[in-house]
């Protein structure tokens, strides 16, 4: 046991210096004042107390968060019914469908929020559609196509996790429910929706915590109007070259997305109660 | 009585295939209320597909069920006043004993205070009570058992249907639960629906047992009527333990097997007809060797708790022992450079000689000629003998393409076939010639050593139905020399099971004897197929 534990030390090593190490380092960066002498710093606040008195940069937080719930409860309302869908068919045609679901995945995530600016701007295809309906309106560089672009983006990881929860169950439950004189509509709302929230609550982690976070959707599709938390925090470091309040920014980030993972897993365990099949 | 019950179930010509395969071929049935009704059967009988298609799970390809005089086909599940106790329970591991067991009663909106009620008469019932608090997982198999049947019982349903609902606890737990279920279903009075493989659970439980076998009903009847009185040799054979001997109705109350007649009960077979006697074990007394309807050797006695399986030949089977003459390599192999022929010198019955052909005395001789270094079979071009329609020794030369050639002998001979009347079995088998070496090459020697040795069983009655043969010989195959082994073919008697109470001795003889009552006459069914 003892030799072979040895071996677990290179990825200790790297763990150490790939993950660890950064992140410490953005948290010293956050609590020193700007300027070159790392080896003469002064811890500061001042960074963090930036953040918080800066109105501009509350709103954008606000902003960035608003755009996340909206994305999640999107992609959930969107997902769940496909997820459903899915889980339904035969074994073969699940596999063809959850391939052509993670298909797009194969293509880089920029190539394809590009794709969306020639679908999205002026006289590309949706404006046409739309014409003909009689609708006329801008789409890029709006709220809207943030929107579009990062459900677009993170909707197959909420159908994957529901699918998974839904398949996993005993079909055996449903016709449980049926014989006990469940219609279909009671048997969804009493047994099977209430069987798949852990797949729900991952689904949910796994689009929140990216889309609170992107930065290149908001800037292609937004354009210079839709500045997300992402977007700060990119700026501070490539632009400005405040690398300390950027840090201060993402550390901030790191808090925010801790609390909500707590409040969320606990949301879970109470769901989950006796849950555990 | 029967007629003053109430039909509640009728299945009408019930008929179901999957893909390509028919799973039920039109069932006929009738349930009454009130009653423990058992279908009973092996895995793929279609027992639980009926269940399932009375349920509303599946739909029937063809035929009507009516409960209460209702076509309820077109009912999806949840409208049909039945409820179902699956086998795995499949119970909501979300809710709680109490919130699962509430499940149908909220589902009707039946309000808290009397839902409460019930469900607490349920676990009463059950004997959990306390228990309503639990999580599922906090259960054992045989609590989820009852609560599973308490969450169908609390709807008050008409007919309860239980599918193999005790396959998955362990013996002692499925024997409690057996007595719990018919308590629970004599208690609540209404008609339960039971599956299961378990012959022991069906005679213990059932008002009415269903045997079925490939998507048919054998037999309806009672426990007593299906165990006393089987309708064929398969159900016989399934519900508790028979000896199954083939014979022949003579006339009314006589039916004869082993060369013996034997005065019986039944009636109503054509004189001679092939019939299947059934015997039960403990039917058959063991009595002082001569005093019984019939005699035999103790072959096997096994200790089983309350009492002996004995098992009695009272006919030997046939047996015919042949030699077989182990030669070294050498002698059955010319060698010429790469190229080498090998060949046994071998018996020939005189009635086979018409009509032989080279390519059987190439194949008797087991004649081969192949070439080392490529590894290839050579084809044997020439075949020489003297061979006449006459006993006597003869000379057989084998020749390749290349010239090379080995001679071996054949003796024709007149073939012993040893007859056993009583059992109506020929059996007949050659002495041959082998090398060591063909011996330990082969991978099924039982079966190689039949072949070698032409080894045939066969009726007397029908030359064309053969009978398997045992083989038994006492050489090591692994490390053989040159010599003459014997080797012998046989088949197994007649041999009856029979369960006493006495201590026998392996090996004694005694008589047996049976009533005229107990032996069960039933037309003949080919029940492997």
């Amino acid at each position: 046991m003892k030799t072979w534990r040895r071996l677990t030390i290179p990825y200790l090593v790297w763990g150490t210096v790939m993950l660890l190490l950064p992140m410490l380092l953005i948290v010293f960066y956050s609590l020193i004042q700007p300027g070159n002498e790392v080896t003469t710093f002064r811890v500061t606040l001042a960074n963090f107390i930036r953040f918080f008195t800066d109105k501009d940069f509350l709103l954008i937080l606000v902003r960035s968060l608003t755009i996340a719930l909206k994305t999640t409860l999107l992609c959930l309302v969107i997902g769940y019914p496909i997820a459903y869908w899915i889980s339904r068919c035969s074994a073969r045609m699940q596999n063809v469908l959850i391939m052509m679901i993670t298909l797009p995945m194969w293509i880089n995530m920029l190539v394809r929020t590009y794709a969306w600016i020639g679908i999205l701007s002026e006289g590309g295809p949706l404006s046409i559609v739309l014409g003909w309906f009689g609708i006329h309106t801008e789409i890029l560089y709006t709220e809207t196509a943030v929107l579009i672009g990062m459900v677009y983006n993170f909707l197959p990881y909420m159908i994957l996790q529901i699918h998974t929860s839904l398949t996993k169950m005993d079909p055996s439950l449903v016709e449980a429910a049926n014989d006990l004189g469940a219609s279909p509509f009671q048997t969804f709302w009493r047994v099977i929706f209430p069987l798949s929230l852990p797949g729900v609550i991952s689904g949910v982690t796994l689009v929140f915590l990216p889309a609170i976070s992107a930065f290149f959707i908001p800037k292609l599709l937004g354009g210079g109007s839709w500045f997300l938390i992402g977007n700060v925090i990119e700026n501070q470091f490539i632009t400005v070259g405040e690398w300390n309040f950027g840090s201060a920014i993402s550390v901030i980030m790191a808090m925010v997305m801790m609390l909500l993972m707590t409040l969320v897993r606990k949301a879970d365990r109470k769901g989950a109660k006796g849950g555990k099949a | 009585m029967e007629n003053e019950k109430k039909k509640l179930i009728q299945f009408r010509n019930i008929q179901k295939s999957f893909d390509d395969q028919i799973i039920l071929k039109g069932i006929n049935l009738d349930i009454y209320e009130n009653e423990f009704v058992t279908l009973l059967g092996p895995s793929g009988c279609g027992k639980t597909t009926l269940l399932r298609i009375l349920g509303g799970f599946l739909d029937q390809d063809e035929g009507e069920i009516l409960v209460d005089n209702q076509d309820i086909t077109k009912l999806p599940p949840y409208k049909r006043e039945l409820n179902t106790v699956f086998q795995k329970y499949a119970l909501f591991p979300n809710m709680n004993v109490y919130e699962n067991i509430a499940f149908g009663l909220r589902i009707k909106k039946v309000s808290n205070d009397i839902i409460e009620q019930k469900v607490m008469r349920m676990l009463k019932l059950i004997g959990l009570e306390g228990y309503e608090k639990r999580e599922i997982t906090q259960l054992s198999g045989g609590q989820q058992q009852r609560v599973a049947i308490a969450r169908a019982l609390v709807n008050e349903p008409n007919v309860l249907l239980l599918d193999e609902p005790l396959g998955a606890l362990d013996l002692k737990m499925r024997k409690e639960m057996q007595y719990e279920l018919k308590r629970i279903q004599q208690e609540v009075g209404i008609t339960f629906i039971f599956v299961t493989h378990d012959q022991e659970e069906a005679l213990t439980m059932s008002d009415k047992i269903v045997v079925m076998k490939e998507g048919e009903i054998q037999q309806v009847g009672s426990p007593v009527e299906i165990y006393n009185e089987p309708a064929n040799a398969y159900v016989a054979n399934f519900i508790g333990e028979s000896n199954i001997i083939p014979g022949r109705m003579i006339r009314d109350e006589l039916v004869r097997f082993d060369e013996t007649d034997f005065e019986c009960v039944d009636k109503g077979f054509r004189p001679n007809e092939p019939v299947d006697v059934v015997i039960r074990p403990e039917d058959i007394y063991i009595v002082p060797n001569g005093q019984g309807k019939l005699s035999g050797t103790v072959e096997s006695v096994l200790f089983k708790g309350m009492l002996n399986e004995a098992i009695i030949e009272t006919v030997p089977g046939t047996h015919v022992t042949v030699n077989m003459h182990i030669t070294s390599e050498s002698a059955n192999q010319n060698d010429d450079g790469h190229i080498h022929i090998s060949g046994n010198s071998f018996y020939l019955d005189k009635e086979d000689m018409e009509g032989i052909e080279e390519k059987d005395l190439i194949a008797r001789a087991d004649a081969q000629a192949w070439n080392d270094e490529t590894d290839e079979l050579i084809s044997i071009e020439k075949v020489e003998t003297d061979l006449k329609p006459e006993l006597g020794i003869y000379s057989i030369t084998f020749t390749t393409v290349g010239g090379l050639s080995i001679t071996k002998t054949i003796q024709v001979i007149d073939q012993q076939v040893v007859r056993n009347t009583k059992k109506n079995e020929g059996v007949s088998a050659f002495d041959f010639f082998k090398s060591k070496e063909e011996i330990e090459e082969s991978i099924a020697l039982d079966t190689d050593l039949k072949t070698w040795a032409d080894a045939q069983g066969w009726k007397l009655d029908n030359e064309d139905e053969a009978i398997n043969l045992t083989v038994t010989y006492d050489f090591d195959p692994e490390n053989i020399g040159p010599g003459v082994y014997p080797i012998t073919f046989w088949t197994t008697g007649r041999e009856f099971k029979v369960h006493t109470t006495k201590n026998i001795q392996e090996g004694s003889e005694v008589g047996l004897d049976f009533a005229p009552e107990d032996i069960h006459v039933m037309e003949k069914e080919d029940f492997i197929s």
